[in-house]
């Protein structure tokens, strides 16, 4: 009983996973991820992966919003700040352990995504963006102001710490478990909303509003859901990232600088918009170009690595649209799938595939040339 | 108190103007929401200061100085327009990322070529004033003001009603007017869409390179530094956002209500909160409120105050 259901879910994970290459590939990088520290890594590149990670989980929701949904928003850094300042100021006004702040800050954060999402349905495009941008330096503004409540620009200090059970030595690496854990569950949790029927009518929304309207969908719940899911994994970055020993477990209006917004775009561009995969693929490798290869190996200065990350947008956006690596790579996986379909229905389809004029992938026309 | 509301709100709605104006009638003409324009701004007084100081050993009178800093800038920013903004014009999301790339590669380039310190903008007026031993300082009406601002405030209303004067006027603006109204049917009528568009590009860049020359002149201690560019960047989205986008009468009307919304909330409103609750020296709401105020009129009016209407694809 017990085996036969087993052996149906393996089934069923090998169909979805391991016979689809992307997905194949994605797991292997995962798995990798998770061995990393077992193979004595020093703690810095653990302190950067674990941003990487809390980075990731706040790069993908933006894609949701913005590459599903089409829901310019440029100042997304709006919920991760509610997600630091929530858990922050329960702590310290409620002294609150870490465990109900940060769900009491999801909700707050479900909560202002509702609220900043009612406003911004009114609005769309070129407005949509400026009013997005708009939202962290009104929280800027107000934190600055009432210095009483939320301790301005110093920030609230010692935060709680998520393992004060375990020896200080393995705590930064079970931070960076718990993160590579929520990133894993964040990141499948968004990639199959966004494959799921509601992320097909995102992007209906996208492509053409007035005839996904026309065809009876009611677009306001669907934008107000876009806004809620974003939000949610959005603050689920931020209140995470308060607490953990890499970011120095405080909550300070740098949770809200307009960079944080800006950079996630970067991020986005240069992994792939629009494929939730392509955002955690851009932070993986520009935070470890930017804060390791470049910083520690090479020790170049920041000016110069900003202006090569801006140069590199501009490069990526204009000889290749904004595809993103991640695409890149997929596509070239999907070549191999077509590959393997020319090998086993014989030369057949690759007759037709040239007659069409099709483009077929480098491994394909290899393999094909060999054939001869 | 009042009469400090009414002198210094004249006097920063008439500065602000300047700013948004540049980026209204570039998203007018182009629909491209520049995001470089804060940059341009830094831009152009970081020029104006190279060849007014003789930081690199050119040193040239302050007039020439402001000609020549919005000449380059409009130079730059149409070879960056043909390079980065003209294949993507099309892309809303493409547009927006690219200019905050550039405005990143232009904050950086001034990094590495004047370090990230702060340098100090010589004023015209004060000059022109001190070389005839006058002061600088003025009193109207009892309101301690200078020269300098009282002169950014003035030309940015006469540069205001050039532009205005050009697009009404001269053939070029009336093919100006023509490409904001349809890109597709001016392109049909032998408006060469391309340069037009770098025209207007240039244009809203050289502006944006006069704003920077005054503003920074006469305002916040007279300095400059790369990171500059981000508060007029924002003044000008709330006030074009305000006033509907690509529209030039509602960016003059928006930055008077902004203007005067940041002095009343300085100059009444905070020293008022603060005599109830303890607040930080400095410290203001009167950002807060300018963001706040931009999105109430966006739900009522969602092109804002006098923006476009297209009724069909709504």
């Amino acid at each position: 009983m017990v085996t036969t259901y087993l052996r149906r879910l393996y089934s069923s994970f090998a169909a979805h996973v391991f016979d689809i290459p992307p997905r194949m590939l994605a797991l292997m990088l995962f798995l990798l991820l998770a061995f990393l520290p077992l193979i004595g890594l020093p703690s810095t590149i653990v302190t950067i992966l674990t941003g990487a990670n809390v980075l990731a989980i706040f790069a993908a929701s933006w894609d949701l919003l913005v590459g599903r949904t089409g829901q310019i928003s440029l100042g997304h850094a709006i919920f991760f700040g509610i997600g630091t300042y929530g858990t922050g100021l329960l702590f310290y006004h409620l002294g609150h352990p870490l465990w109900i702040t940060i769900p009491l800050s999801l909700l707050i954060g479900v909560g202002a995504s509702l609220l900043i999402g009612f406003p911004c349905l009114r609005v769309k495009g070129h407005y949509l963006a400026l009013v997005t941008l708009a939202f962290p330096i009104i929280l800027i503004g107000l934190i600055l102001y009432f210095r009483a409540f939320t301790l301005g620009d110093f920030g609230i200090w010692n935060l709680p710490t998520y393992f004060p059970f375990l020896p200080y030595a393995v705590r930064e690496t079970a931070e960076y478990y718990l993160t590579l854990f929520l990133l894993f569950v964040s990141a499948v949790t968004l990639y199959k909303v966004a494959n799921s029927k509601t992320g097909i009518v995102f992007v209906s929304i996208l492509d053409d509003e007035l005839a996904s309207k026309a065809s009876g969908i009611n677009v306001t719940t669907y934008k107000m859901m876009g806004f809620a899911i974003s939000g949610f994994f959005a603050t689920l970055a931020g209140s995470v990232n308060a607490h953990l020993i890499a970011n120095g477990r405080v909550a300070s209006i740098a949770s809200l600088r307009i960079s944080l917004s800006f950079f996630v775009i970067i991020y986005t561009i240069f992994g792939g918009i629009g494929t939730i995969y392509g955002p955690i693929v851009g932070v993986y490798i520009l935070e470890i170009l930017d804060k390791y290869v470049f910083t520690q190996v090479l020790s170049v200065p920041s000016s110069y690595r900003l202006l090569g990350y801006s140069v590199l947008v501009i490069a990526f956006i204009i000889l290749w649209r904004g595809r993103g690596v991640a695409r890149f790579v997929t596509d070239k996986l999907e070549d191999f799938e077509e590959a393997r379909d020319i090998d086993e229905r014989g030369p057949r389809i690759w007759k037709t595939y040239k007659k069409e004029g099709k483009k077929i992938g480098v491994i394909a026309r290899m393999r094909a040339r060999l054939k001869k | 108190m009042i009469e400090d509301i009414i002198i210094y709100g004249l006097i920063t709605s008439g500065m602000y103007a300047l700013l948004a104006v540049g980026f209204s009638a570039l998203y007018g003409v182009t629909e491209i929401t520049n995001l470089a324009h804060g940059a341009l701004f830094m831009l152009g007084s970081y020029i104006y200061f190279f060849f007014a100081s003789g930081y690199g050993g050119i040193k040239l009178d302050l007039i020439s100085a402001l000609l020549v800093s919005a000449a380059l800038v409009a130079i730059i920013s149409s070879i960056f327009y043909r390079i980065s903004l003209d294949p993507v014009i099309e892309d809303p999301i493409s547009v927006m990322v690219v200019t905050l790339s550039l405005a990143i590669i232009f904050q950086e380039s001034m990094v590495l070529f004047f370090g990230s310190g702060r340098k100090v903008v010589p004023s015209i007026a004060e000059n022109f004033l001190k070389a005839r031993g006058m002061s600088d300082f003025v009193t109207i009406f009892g309101v301690k003001t200078t020269y300098s601002q009282i002169l950014s405030s003035v030309l940015s209303l006469v540069l205001f009603a050039g532009l205005i004067i050009f697009i009404e006027k001269t053939r070029i603006g009336g093919a100006m007017k023509a490409l904001s109204q349809d890109r597709e049917v001016s392109m049909l009528m032998g408006i060469n869409v391309k340069n037009l568009s770098m025209l207007a590009m240039s244009l809203s860049a050289s502006f944006a390179a006069v704003a920077g020359v005054f503003i920074t002149s006469s305002t916040g201690g007279n300095v400059t530094y790369p990171h500059i560019w981000q508060h007029p960047l924002f003044m000008a989205f709330a006030i074009v956002v305000l006033g509907g986008l690509g529209s030039i009468k509602g960016a003059l009307i928006g930055a008077f209500i902004i203007g005067f919304i940041e002095k009343i909330f300085t100059l009444a409103v905070d020293p008022f909160i603060a005599n109830l609750i303890n607040v930080p020296q400095g410290a203001t709401l009167s950002g807060a409120v300018i963001m706040a105020t931009m999105l109430a009129v966006l739900l009522f009016r969602p092109k804002g105050l006098f923006g476009k209407r297209v009724e069909l694809e709504e």
